[in-house]
This record gives structure tokens, sequence and C-alpha cells, in this order.
């Protein structure tokens, strides 16, 4: 379980939903329950998206962290740099 | 002028010692890519396109390849499809063009001769049959009704998508209640903001040598902000598996997010195959300026409210970003940017197009200097018409920690407000304007990146060190690694040899963007330094016929602790390599990561101009910056940082653009006719480091290498508009443009 905060071009995935509690120990679990729910929203995630826990961003491709029950997660617009 | 928060004391960390590998660069010993010359070297050229969007008919190179010393010729039809879905696609068309050219400069074939000069002629005679297709020269034009597709394998990014178009990317950012924010405004200005292409402009042209042998490998020698990314990426454009490719990073000449791109890799490969010889290519400052990546013009439309009181309740607006050729997200990552005040109430829409210009790459904290030009121009406004000081507003309204920013992630540990504070009290804030000069203040802010990482560091056999990385040194990170080892290991930095390895030498490491190197890479060396110090112990507690739980590292040292400490001198690193073939071989210790935790970096700048109201000239009188490092590890690095991205935005404001004619040419494609600043154009540009240490990182670091790009352009509009009372919205603010506004009041 996590609670996740999805930007708004993801809200219409999830009928304006901005916050939700979401099943999974994983960022990679979240993101499966995210699809399950809304469909076509996972890829989005997976592809186009940054994570960040708890406020800290996270490496591009961090399926495998662990979140908790009062884990925020956020998914954000891609994030690099030059 | 440093200012410290109160932090551990340091021996190395945060001294300066002489760069490592400052003398090969000084006596011009250092060796860059286009230096390198190998036995039966051939040199190569490339044909581009003429025109900014055609499609190809045919390609002949029977004339080309018949020419004296000619021997070899590639075109796309030498490279492997690649599906429009795969990362690799626009990269890969980007390199060499397969049915389209897509921007006037378009790579379309290539040629290895004997001399640069033959491999010249044969390019020029390629004989390429173009069927020409309307072009898209601008940001208006893409989203024009009806306009046709810059780009026909482009598809929106994140959408899901799956029909061309010439939208890159379509995101929206929102918080709170904009309507009602505005409505609870007193003042609440609006402007449209326009900034053109400008290029890097790294002094070295992008170059590398290719040598594929008979075994079906191949060696290259190149300038890149991340030879492994080199090595993947050709890889993936030849249809290869990356154990074919050895990349050996070269010394680099600039690259400040131009160089996370290969431009030519896949073709000098090529061409040493077909040829059986190495082959040289290397560009030439007009091809650079042509066909390689500039920051990509934007168009934003944006509305600011804020309480008479200075409370900025309400952000909205639309920021248009151009990709260039191809889709790209930069127009996400410029609203994204927009993170600096709290803004209750927010809408931001980020819509990225597609053209028939080049390819738009990273250049330095990518999309937030045109963001912040934009923000930081309405906020000083607002500041104006409430009679406020332009720095108390920002303190007002600055964000701290566990504020939201516009993607709603909160912020972790930030020093903003202590930035703010740090040129609050510069000597340039408390000194008086200069007659007839104008002050600018505005603030700039970047997220930073970790990413992967890995670092090898050997102690040798007489106590000094090799630490030896993955990341290209573009910023100082050799010095950086050294002094992270030195502080970890207690050994002398002069006694550390930092290295940067070649892809089969050193574990995978991402591209050194986004600021990551000191940052994540000095984590790994961090973490196999300390590695080494338990073995340390533990090769000193078999010398000393000790249990391991007994020896402490205390001062670069194994200290022997408790009762069987007596007479036992402490053992220095030299003394256990000197034993280390009697206590288990050679000491060496591999820390890889996947780095978390980049600490976000703010900076402040500040600007007093002179501008000439008989011609628009700009002259910049007294410049300073503060920024919040965590700890500089190396404070004149620091600096230059500062400086440099100070100065980038300071060309970026004044002078610098791409000018294309109606057939979308770019018409000034040389260091003549493309102004950038040069050294007598500056003042010196004052430093303040502030340092609020990262708590993600062992010793505090931030990146600092790309916040100082983005408050220039915002610095100098205001500085601008307070001497003339001109407000600057379109770039460069170069002297015909501001004396047109100024003719205008």
């Amino acid at each position: 379980m996590a609670i996740v905060h999805l930007q708004a071009d993801h809200r219409r995935f999830t009928g304006g939903e901005e916050v939700l509690e979401v099943d999974g120990a994983t960022v990679g679990a979240v993101i499966a329950e995210l699809e399950r729910r809304f469909p076509g929203l996972g890829p989005l995630l997976t592809e186009g998206a940054s994570v960040a826990i708890d406020g800290e961003l996270l490496p591009r491709g961090s399926i495998y962290e662990e979140v908790g029950p009062t884990t925020d997660v956020h998914f954000i617009a891609p994030i690099t740099g030059g | 002028m440093t200012d410290t928060e109160a932090r551990p004391t340091y021996k190395y960390v945060g001294t300066r010692p002489i760069r490592h590998d400052g003398l090969d660069k000084v006596t011009g010993k250092a060796r860059f890519a286009a230096d390198l010359n190998m036995t039966g070297q051939l040199r190569a050229a490339i044909t581009r396109s003429p025109h900014a969007h055609a499609r190809i008919v045919s390609i002949d190179t029977s004339a080309a390849e018949a020419m004296p010393g000619v021997k070899a010729v590639v075109t796309g039809a030498d490279f492997p499809e690649i599906d429009i879905a795969d990362p690799i696609h626009d990269e890969a068309v980007n390199n060499i063009a397969r049915d389209e050219v897509l921007y006037n400069g378009h790579a379309v074939a290539a040629v290895a001769a004997t001399t640069l000069a033959q491999a010249r002629a044969a390019a020029v005679a390629v004989k390429v049959e173009y069927e020409e297709l309307p072009a898209i020269l601008s940001i208006d034009e893409a989203i024009a009704d009806g306009a046709p597709l810059a780009n026909p394998t482009t598809r929106t990014l994140f959408t899901g998508d799956t029909e061309p178009s010439n939208f890159a990317s379509i995101g929206q950012f929102e918080r709170g209640d904009v309507e009602a924010g505005f409505a609870a405004a007193d003042v609440i200005v609006e402007r449209e903001f326009t900034t053109v292409p400008v290029h890097q402009g790294y002094i070295e042209p992008h170059a590398c040598v290719a040598d594929c042998g008979q075994d079906g490998k191949a060696s290259i020698w190149a300038s890149s902000q991340g030879h492994f990314a080199v090595r993947s990426k050709t890889a993936a454009i030849l249809g290869w598996s990356t154990d074919r490719i050895k990349v050996t990073p070269a010394e680099i000449g600039g690259g400040f997010g131009g160089k996370t791109t290969i431009y030519l890799e896949p073709i000098a490969v090529r061409l040493s195959q077909k040829a059986g010889r190495p082959v040289k290519l290397a560009m030439t400052r007009e091809e650079v300026l042509r066909a390689t990546g500039p920051a990509p013009a934007s168009k934003i439309s944006l509305k600011i409210g804020a309480t008479n009181e200075g409370e900025l309740t309400t952000l909205a607006g639309t920021m248009y970003y151009s990709n260039g050729s191809t889709k790209g997200f930069s127009a996400l990552t410029g609203a994204m940017s927009v993170a600096s005040y709290k803004f209750p109430n927010l809408e931001l829409h980020a819509i990225g197009t597609v053209d028939n210009t080049p390819k738009s790459v990273a250049y330095r904290a990518p999309s937030a200097p045109q963001a912040a030009f934009a923000v930081e121009t309405l906020v000083d406004e607002i500041a104006e018409q409430l009679g406020m000081d332009p720095i108390e507003l920002r303190l007002r309204n600055a964000v701290v920690e566990g504020d939201p920013t516009a993607m709603g992630m909160p912020h972790p540990k930030i020093g903003f407000i202590e930035t703010l504070e740090a040129i609050k009290s510069s000597d340039h804030y408390n000194s008086p304007v200069p007659e007839g000069a104008g002050r600018g203040f505005a603030t700039g802010f970047w997220f930073n990146i970790g990413e992967q990482s890995s670092a090898t560091v050997n102690l040798n056999e007489d106590g000094t060190a090799t630490v030896i990385t993955g990341s290209p040194d573009i910023g100082g990170s050799r010095a950086s690694m050294a002094l992270m080892a030195a502080e970890e290991l207690g050994l002398d930095v002069h006694r550390i040899t930092p290295i940067v390895a070649d892809t089969e030498s050193v574990g995978f490491t991402d591209i050194t963007e986004g600021s990551r190197a000191t940052f994540a890479t000095g984590m790994a060396v961090v973490n196999a330094c300390r590695e080494l110090i338990e073995k340390m112990r533990e090769r000193a507690a078999v010398i000393r016929g000790v249990d391991v739980d007994q020896v402490a590292w205390i001062g670069g040292a194994a200290v022997v602790e408790g009762p069987a400490s007596e007479g036992s001198e402490p053992l220095t690193i030299a003394d256990i390599t000197a034993q280390a073939k009697m206590t288990g071989g050679p000491l060496t210790a591999t820390a890889s990561l996947n780095a978390a935790g980049a600490g976000p970096s703010f900076a402040a700048h500040l600007a007093d101009v002179l501008v000439d109201e008989e011609t628009g000239q700009v002259t910049i009188l007294r410049y300073t910056t503060a920024q919040d490092a965590g700890t500089a590890i190396h404070p004149a690095y620091v600096e230059g940082q500062m400086q440099g991205g100070s100065a980038q935005g300071i060309g970026w404001a004044l002078n610098e653009e791409y000018i294309f004619n109606a057939s979308g040419e770019m018409e000034n494609a040389s260091f003549l006719d493309y102004r950038m600043p040069v050294a007598s154009d500056l003042p010196m540009i004052e430093t303040i480091i502030v340092e609020v240490p990262n708590p993600s990182h062992p010793y505090g670091v931030r990146g600092v290498g790309e916040t100082g790009i983005v408050p220039p352009i915002p610095t100098l509009a205001n500085a601008i508009a307070a001497a003339t009372g001109v407000r600057m919205t379109d770039l460069p603010m170069s002297p015909p443009n501001v004396l047109k506004k100024i003719n205008e009041k």
C-alpha cells in the first residue's frame, strides 16, 4: 500500500482523482495495480515518468523500491539534465 | 567568498588543490578526440541536406566512390531499420537520414578517403535527388491548424497516441483553484515571452576515431559526456551487441548537455568496417551549429497574481517549447522547473512541438532558463508595482523543505532562503547602484539527478592510490573524486591519481548530466574507499596479530586500540600496502550504485547594467551570483561552474540566436556571426557559495553545474527594465532589439 500522487495529465485515467491509496509493496507493484485499476496508465508511469518517494527523487527504473502504507509516491514527468 | 552553514570540519574536502589534469591542459598535452591519429587512418566527411524538409528520392554514390583516395561511402541504407517505437529511433535517424531529411544540415551520406580534402570533395559529389516538402520553422507554424507534419515518425510522448503529430508532448500541472487565486489577488501581471534557439557553444567540435577490426569489434575514441552511452547508442544504431564496442573517453572540450547525444560514432564505425581502416570523423564549427543540438526555442504566456502584502497567490500559463526535428519533453521539464515560490494556486500547460530545425538537446538545466525568464520577470514586475524590495518579495514566498514543486513533489532539504539571504547581505547588494545604471535581480532552480555510477580504487605498492571512474571530466570531477578519496582515506590528495577509464576498465556509468558526477560518482568513490578501509583494518590486524575489532582507522592510519595497543605504532597506508603481498595480495575495492536523493540547487543573481539608449547596447558593470552547493568539494571548481553558467546565460540573454532564412538554412553558422560573449564582454563574476548540505550525500554534495545558467536572462531583463523602464520579453536582448523596445516606449 502506498499513497500515490498523480500529475494533472495522468488524472484523466482516474476520473480526476489526484491522490489514491494503491496496493503494492514496491513501486513496480504499485504501477501494476494502477494499470489494473486504470488501464493504460501503467505504461505511461513506467516509460514516461520519474518517481519520487517521500520527496526523494529516485533514479530512473527504480521499480523494486519498497513502499509502505504511509509512503508518498509522486509520479512526475521525466527529469534529466544537461 | 563562502557562506558556510555549520558542518563537519574536513581536511581535504573544501580545499583548492591544483587540478590533477591541469598541467596537461595548459601545456597542450591533453589529448582531445581530434588529436588522435592512427596508422593507416582515413579522414571522413559528411554530405548534408540543403533542404529543411524533403523526401530522399535517390542517392547515387558512384561518382563519389570513383574519386581519388575514396575508400568507403555510407548512406542511411547501410544501417538497420529501427522501429519508431524504439527509444534509439530518433537518434539513429538524426545520425543519418533514411526516407526524409528533417532539417537543413541533416546528414545524408558520409565518405572516408585518404585525406580530408579528398573526403570533402567526394562528399560534395554524392548525388542526392530530393523532393522538397513543406517545412515547419517555428512553434507558431507547428501548432497552426492544418499544419503539415514536420516529421512523419513523431508521436506525442507519454499519451499512447499512435498518429503522427507536430506535438512532441502535452502536459498539465495543477494545484489549488486558479480562478479563486486571481480573484484574491490585488495585482495581476501577464505577458508573453519568446526565446530563440541557442547553441551550447562548447569550444571543441564533435569528433571521434573508430577502428573496426576483422573480428567484427570496434574501438572508438570520442569526446562525449558519457562513453558508456556512446557504446550503447552506437551498438543500438548498428544493431550490434555492446561487447563488440569499446569506447575510450578523450578529453572533452566542453559539453554543457550537448554531448549527451551522439552524431558521428555509428557512421565512423560503419565507414571503418567498410574500408578496413581506422576513420577519423570531426565536425567543422559550421557543422556543429547546423547539425547539433541547440537549446529549444520557446513561447511562454504567463500570468501571476499577488496580494498587496506581497503574497504570490496564483500562477497560470502555457509554455510551448520546440524540440526541433524530433519528439522530446523539453516543455514538461520547463514547466516543472517552476519550483521556487509557494503559489498555492497553479495551472501550467506544457506543450512541446516538432519542426524542421535541428533536433534540440539538453543545455545546462534544460528548459529552466526560458521558464525563469517569464516567471522572474513577472515576479520582479509585481515587486515594482507593490513598491517592495525584490529580494524581500521572494523571501516572503520562497519554498522551503516540504513545499510542493510545480509537479506536486515536495522539496527535500533545500537552501533557497539561505541563498537569498546571502545575496541580500552581499557587498554588491549593499552598494549604491552606479549613476545611470539599472540593477536587476532574479533566481533560478534546478533539480539535479543521481543515476548509475561505478568507481574502483586501487592502492599502489607505495601507499599511493588510483581512483578510477567512468564519468568524463567535464567540470572538474577528477579533482573532486580525488578530494573525497583523500578525505576518506586520510591520504594527501596529490598522492591520489584520478583517472577516467574506458568502457572495459571500469563499471557501467551513466552520462555526466544533471550535475550528477560529483554527487553520484563521488558516492561510488566514497563507498569504494570505505570498503578499502575495512580491508586495511583486516590487514593491519594480521600484521599486528590482533583481532580486527581492535583496529580503528584514525587519521589515515590503522590504530590498535585497547590493551594490545601498548607499543603498537599506527600503520599508515604505505605500511600496509608494503606488506600487501604477505597479508593477502593487492588492495583494491570497487563500488557501484544507482544514486537517489540528488539535492536540488538554487541560485540568486544580481547585475548592474548600463544601457546606451542611442544604440541599445547593454554593458554589464557588476555581476554577482550566490548558489547553494550543499558542500563545495573543490570551491574553485564550484565558483568556476557558477561563473561559467552565468557567462553562458548572459550570452543567451544578450546576443546569441540562431538566424534561419525562409528556407530553414542557418545564416550565422560560425562564431564570427553567432555572437557569444568573450572575456572582454564580461566583468569579473563575483561568487558566493552557500552551503546547505544535502543529507543524501556523505559530504552533503548538491550538483552545481547547471543552476547558474537559469537566472541570468531575467536578471538582465530586470536590470534593463530598471535602467530604461522597458520590459524585455523577447530574446536576445541585443542592441537592435533593445533599441526597438526603447523607441516604442
